[in-house]
């Protein structure tokens, strides 16, 4: 399975990303997900989220996360771009790709991915008013 | 034994600090040095249940014994996507 995983500060280019898709002739499904920044955080208004990450500690537990979704999933590739520092509402802070064979263990795969993240991956976020 | 402590997240406002030296005796455990730190951080006491600790890179529990050098991360549940 290949992966790709950035981290950055720069916002994310989802044309760019598709149009950089490479699928092999035996897939025959792309699940990608963009997570957008809500206008209301905890009830109230805000402009953006802060996002921090502990990086070394975010790029090893991704990979755990990756070596898991391969032994469960015929996946040729993953590619996930998460952004950190300040992104405002609206836009992307989290953008995720999974080629698969079939729809069914591509969409799987994508929720786990995500829902593994949520629990394990050590990136937190704090809203600007 | 020295270990190294950084903290992640809102337990930096409450420790009012990102990092920390902490002298602990050979031997101890995770959860040693945590009553160690919410001696020396209070605002941190109210955060121990829901506290995630990592040593390196990885997640460990309470238990685990500490070793001279180690780098202790404590960050609260995290929240990305």
């Amino acid at each position: 399975m290949k992966r790709f995983l950035t981290i950055t500060t720069c916002p994310i280019e989802e044309s760019a990303l598709l149009a950089q898709r490479r699928m092999s002739q035996s897939m025959g499904a792309a699940v990608y997900f963009s997570g957008v920044v809500r206008v209301e955080e905890d009830g109230k208004n805000i402009r953006a989220l802060e996002y921090e990450a502990f990086e070394p500690m975010v790029q090893h537990q991704f990979e755990l996360i990756f070596r898991e979704m391969e032994k469960r999933w015929p996946i040729e590739s993953v590619r996930l771009v998460h952004r950190i520092g300040i992104v405002k509402v609206n836009d992307s802070s989290l953008w995720v790709e999974v080629i698969a064979p079939h729809r069914g263990e591509a969409f799987a795969a994508c929720q786990y991915l995500i829902d593994e993240m949520k629990r394990v991956v050590p990136i937190w976020k704090k809203p600007v008013a | 034994m020295n270990v190294h402590v950084s903290f992640y997240s809102y337990f930096k406002d409450l420790a009012g600090t990102s990092r920390f030296m902490a002298t602990v005796p050979e031997g101890s455990t995770i959860g040693d040095l945590c009553q160690q730190l919410v001696a020396r951080f209070p605002k941190l006491a109210g955060m121990q249940k829901s506290t995630l600790i990592a040593v390196g890179v990885d997640y460990q529990d309470r238990d685990h014994v500490l070793n001279e050098g180690d780098e202790v991360s404590l960050f609260p549940p995290v929240q990305g996507g």
